[in-house]
């Protein structure tokens, strides 16, 4: 690529003027030099900043229709290819191969021109531009970066990044780091446990920690260690996870046998409703009135408000059940895994349930 | 006068094997104590070493060299480490299994050193922990000794002082 880039510099190769400024622009190593001073005030006065246009420059570059016709276009400028009825292309093709170049965008000319068209071509005009100037910026990137890339696997200083950027309590990269108030950064864990075990004071500088404030994860630090050290930070994941595995298996047991207890007290309940069930309906048969003036009603709101003592109980249960499964779910820390099963159940305990008023109301539907 | 360093060393093994049960910490240290003992042999602090005695990771032994300027030269002094199941998070006991005249280190071995009590912070490694002890042999702190009479004579009688541990180093640190 260096090379590349040399050749392009040196002067007698390029001889067409419109390629000799387009490789210019592909020199150019900032951003100045990618967006002429006019295109920028355009895209200034649109509201546009520098890094939205790089952003839809990204999205574009993205889209393969665009790359097309940015060939295509690529293609107009060097050869004179013939005329088109595309609208786009008539542009390009008014804007002319040799005179002026496509890559740079003359904004100072093209603005009056535009001008007399109208304002809106002229800002779809600048947009078209635009947008190919930064699919060639972006190329150039894409370009420089793989060039980069291949010295990215051994970035000079990586040794001293680990150094840096581990947690001097465990001795290895900061994961989910935290930083203190007074400026070190070490493992959430690795610092509540030193918290807890030898005093809130800074495991670096003895400096007081204040309480409640340390634990947070500092983000620009963990993106940074989860960008630079991915490895590590799976790894350390999955060592987390099997840890937290080996450590659940034994409530994850405890859960499941006390599930299957649960299971046969929803039988049990359910037995002892089905015995409530008949008191309930000679309770019912003992309301005439209430069911006479239920009458006029349609036949399914009757079964829906003679049921609504069973619905009642029915959301009462409900809540019981519930309120165990976040007991369950939530008694200790060491029972997030718990938290996962508890889905399971109490979806086990509503297909029960909504067996069970299935099954009243097929009864009473046999009764009424 | 060789012996007592010798039942010291029996007794201190024995201690290493009773702090080490075996609860959900261990792995923990035991990683940070594995990734010590690495860092130790890729780079060591001058004039010292250290290292597991046998298989258990929390029980090590560490030698320093008497530092040169020091009546303390041409020593090789031993040390048993051993680490807590909750290390880091509690300093790692260190007892001088070799002979040594000096104010901070008692007949048993064992050192009055701040970072060992309550000075200790996890943040603090072996290779900190030795660097301190060797500091110890240059500068003796008479103002917090284990072993008065030492520090008496220090502060009294220098040159005395580093006569007797010069011939101590030669009894006992060869």
């Amino acid at each position: 690529m260096v090379a590349e880039e040399n050749s392009s510099r040196s002067p007698g190769i390029s001889g067409n003027p419109s390629k000799k400024r387009q490789e210019i622009v592909e020199n150019g190593q900032n951003d100045e030099s990618l967006f002429s001073p006019g295109f920028r005030s355009v895209a200034a006065m649109a509201g546009w900043d520098e890094e939205a246009l790089l952003v839809a420059s990204l999205i574009v570059e993205d889209t393969p229709d665009r790359q097309f016709k940015q060939k295509k276009r690529t293609d107009l400028q060097s050869l004179k290819t013939p005329p088109t009825n595309s609208r786009r292309k008539r542009r390009a093709q008014r804007r002319s191969p040799a005179s002026i170049p496509v890559t740079i965008l003359d904004l100072d000319e093209d603005e009056p021109k535009s001008k007399q068209e109208g304002e809106s071509t002229s800002k779809e005009e600048t947009a078209i531009a635009e947008v190919e100037k930064h699919s060639k910026v972006d190329e150039e990137v894409d370009a420089k970066s793989s060039g980069v890339s291949s010295s990215t696997p051994s970035i000079p200083c990586l040794d001293r990044l680990r150094e840096e950027l581990s947690c001097a309590i465990c001795l290895e990269i900061c994961y989910e780091p935290s930083t203190t108030p007074c400026g070190h950064s070490f493992c959430k864990k690795c610092l509540s446990s030193a918290a807890d075990r030898c005093g809130r004071k800074c495991p670096k500088c003895r400096q007081i920690i204040s309480t409640g404030k340390y634990c947070k994860v500092n983000t620009v630090l963990w993106n940074t260690v989860q960008l630079l050290f991915p490895q590590e930070v799976e790894a350390r994941k999955a060592a987390d996870e099997s840890a937290t595995e080996t450590l659940e298996e034994p409530s994850q047991s405890r859960t499941r046998s006390q599930h299957t207890r649960r299971s046969r007290r929803v039988v049990e309940l359910r037995s002892l409703e089905s015995s409530n069930n008949s008191a309930e309906t000679r309770r019912n048969h003992e309301q005439p009135e209430q069911r006479i003036r239920n009458r006029p009603q349609s036949s399914r709101g009757d079964v829906a408000r003679t049921e609504l003592p069973g619905q009642d109980r029915d959301a009462a249960l409900a809540l019981r059940l519930q309120r165990e499964e976040f007991m369950e779910a939530f008694t200790g820390p060491e029972d997030w895994r718990g938290g996962s099963l508890a889905p399971a159940t109490a979806r086990a305990n509503l297909r029960a349930m909504a067996s069970r008023a299935i099954n009243i109301r097929m009864s009473r539907g046999r009764r009424d | 006068m060789m012996m007592p360093a010798g039942g010291g060393g029996g007794g201190g093994r024995g201690g290493g094997g009773r702090s080490w049960p075996s609860t959900t910490s261990v792995s923990a240290s035991g990683k940070r104590i594995q990734k010590e003992m690495s860092e130790l042999s890729f780079d060591p602090p001058p004039d010292c070493s250290a290292g597991p005695k046998g298989d258990n990771l929390y029980h090590w032994v560490a030698t320093l060299f008497g530092p040169p300027g020091t009546p303390y030269e041409g020593g090789i002094y031993f040390l048993d480490i051993t680490f807590p199941s909750d290390y880091p998070f509690k300093p790692p006991k260190v007892v001088f299994k070799t002979r040594i005249y000096h104010c901070n280190v008692g007949s048993s071995g064992d050192v009055s050193l701040d970072i060992l009590k309550d000075g200790w912070s996890p943040a603090l490694t072996i290779s900190k922990v030795l660097v301190a002890l060797r500091s110890i042999f240059t500068n003796p702190d008479p103002y917090k000794p284990l072993v008065p009479g030492v520090a008496r004579l220090y502060l009294a009688d220098r040159v005395k002082h580093d006569e007797v541990a010069a011939e101590w180093t030669l009894r006992f640190a060869r």
